[in-house]
């Protein structure tokens, strides 16, 4: 069975296409690269396997069922710079955020919960941060944090929007390290990212986006120059041994 | 600071306020934190009509019922206005609040003895709190904190991150909803007290100094609700002991929100000053519900 399958999927808003007849399926502990240029659709397919936007056509199917049915075994990661850094929460109370699923709405949490939050927040390498305000950390470690809150709620899909987006490169190799890691524990990833070169350093596959699909397969078979300048339109584009460059 | 509390309007008087100062405080956080202000203080304007009406078709009693109404209507109007993606919310806000308003000022100046009303629906009348409303009062109160305290963890998702709280399938559309007729009801509870425009003050200035103090959640609820609490009683006794003793007359409600203003300017100053206390803000426990 595998973790996500796209069957023709198309989304629309209102009567505008946002995004037509994507087809594919990521397997257990795989990591897929979605990959296109903004306003190409990469945010909406992630908000699409999650059930935030309705389908105008095809089947999304998440471990055999539903994505609203699959939801306890799917995290999210959103973009960091997208929250309040005023907002007056611990690194620590985040990160147990993913937990809340599992922990209700009344009961206290359990040392195993309060186990998994920090021992998410160790993958991430801010151990020591917990107690932290969030909106006090540089943007690359908020978005660990949030990785880490994603890490703790043992999901066996993870999502993640455009992670990499301005993220010192510290962070940047302590994401890299995190994801490579549930990979092996046999999770799922999807990353949507406009850099090539980190698509091609964390992903087995990539999925070429703009509006419609450009390509779904391997990294090295899928990211060629003709796929990439069929993708990004008018845009040259160079590839350089492993370096992918894009030029306006 | 206590004498004035042995006459038992007076003690009604404050226990009104002391429950109220505490749940405006409490609710006013999650105003603060959810950017809600000016929906609150337009909501505090549209149930204006309410009380009017409420205290023209059955008197004090009306009051409590008519804003309900209001309140309720406001926050059905207002789901249907935002509807129209041409129309922004504060936009729609701003329309509601001023035909609302506008249509209370229309329904009391029909009325003889204008001017006196008008001051009492504006400014509350909190020195003639009967034993019924205090009961009434209570019971909001419950069921406010009660609901706030099952929800907190789904609240605190959707508050932190709404789309992520989505995500994790939270129904955050009823969430919001949930919010604003728990904001509805504060101000609905409070305005006999307090009066339509002095409950924006009860919610927002507590939390907004509590805030300034700490940037721990779980400290910063119960310093809000302290601090609406504390300013109840002050802002009575004050009122009380300057009408007895120094011949002024102040109004209570106002001496309430004034003594409210007064702890945020010592907040600002403190926070500013007492380095202990921007530690305080800048770390956080990890511990937390």
């Amino acid at each position: 069975m595998s973790v996500l399958e796209l069957d023709m999927v198309s989304v629309a808003y209102g009567a505008v296409p946002a995004l037509e007849h994507i087809d594919g399926r990521v397997e257990e502990g795989e990591a897929v690269a979605l990959i296109g240029p903004n306003g190409a659709g990469k945010s909406t397919l992630i908000r699409a396997i999650l059930e935030l936007v309705p389908l105008a056509a095809g089947t999304i199917t998440v471990l055999g069922a539903t994505p609203a049915r699959a939801r306890r075994d799917v995290a999210y990661v959103p973009q960091a710079d997208t929250l309040d850094p005023q907002f007056p929460i611990s690194v620590g109370e985040v990160v147990l955020m993913g937990r809340y699923r599992r922990i209700g709405w009344l009961r206290r949490p359990k040392a195993a919960d309060r186990t998994a939050a920090r021992e998410a927040l160790e993958r991430v390498g801010l151990a020591d941060r917990a107690r932290d305000r969030f909106g006090t950390l540089s943007g690359g470690q908020r978005q660990r944090v949030l990785l880490a809150r994603a890490i703790a709620a043992e999901p066996r899909l993870l999502l993640l929007d455009e992670p990499f987006n301005g993220v010192d490169a510290v962070s940047e190799q302590a994401l890299l390290d995190a994801i490579a890691a549930l990979k092996s524990d046999g999770a799922a990833v999807v990353i949507s990212t406009h850099d090539l070169a980190m698509a091609h350093l964390t992903c087995d596959e990539v999925c070429l986006l703009n509006r419609r699909q450009f390509g779904f397969g391997p990294t090295d078979a899928t990211l060629t120059p003709d796929n990439l300048r069929a993708t990004y339109g008018g845009h040259a584009l160079e590839l350089r041994g492993d370096q992918v460059v894009v030029t306006s | 600071m206590i004498e004035p509390f042995t006459l038992p309007f007076m003690q009604r008087a404050l226990i009104e306020l002391l429950i109220l100062g505490a749940l405006a405080g409490t609710v006013g956080v999650l105003v603060l934190l959810r950017r809600m202000a000016f929906m609150t203080d337009a909501l505090t304007h549209t149930v204006f009509p309410g009380v009017v009406l409420g205290f023209d078709l059955a008197g004090q009693d009306g009051i409590f019922w008519g804003a309900l109404v209001a309140a309720a209507l406001t926050a059905v109007l207002l789901t249907a206005l935002t509807r129209h993606r041409a129309v922004s919310s504060d936009t729609a806000l701003a329309v509601l609040l001023t035909t609302f308003f506008a249509l209370g000022v229309v329904i009391v100046s029909r009325r003889s003895g204008y001017t006196a009303d008008l001051t009492a629906f504006l400014f509350g009348r909190i020195l003639t709190v009967a034993p019924a409303q205090l009961a009434q009062t209570g019971w909001v109160a419950a069921l406010v904190i009660g609901t706030l305290a099952v929800l907190r963890r789904p609240l605190l998702a959707a508050t932190f991150d709404p789309e992520g709280a989505r995500a994790a399938g939270y129904r955050v559309d009823v969430l919001d909803l949930v919010v604003n007729l728990l904001v509805a009801l504060v101000v609905v509870a409070s305005v006999r007290a307090v009066g339509t425009i002095l409950v924006i003050a009860l919610l927002i200035v507590p939390a907004a100094a509590a805030r300034i103090l700490s940037a721990r959640l779980a400290l910063i609820i119960p310093v809000a609700a302290a601090l609406g609490a504390l300013a109840g009683w002050a802002g009575l006794a004050i009122s009380y002991d300057a009408s007895l003793h120094h011949g002024l007359r102040l109004a209570s409600g106002g001496t309430v929100v004034l003594t409210l203003v007064a702890f945020y300017a010592v907040a600002l100053v403190t926070a500013k000053t007492v380095p202990a206390l921007r530690s305080l803000r800048r770390r956080a426990p990890v511990r937390a519900s």
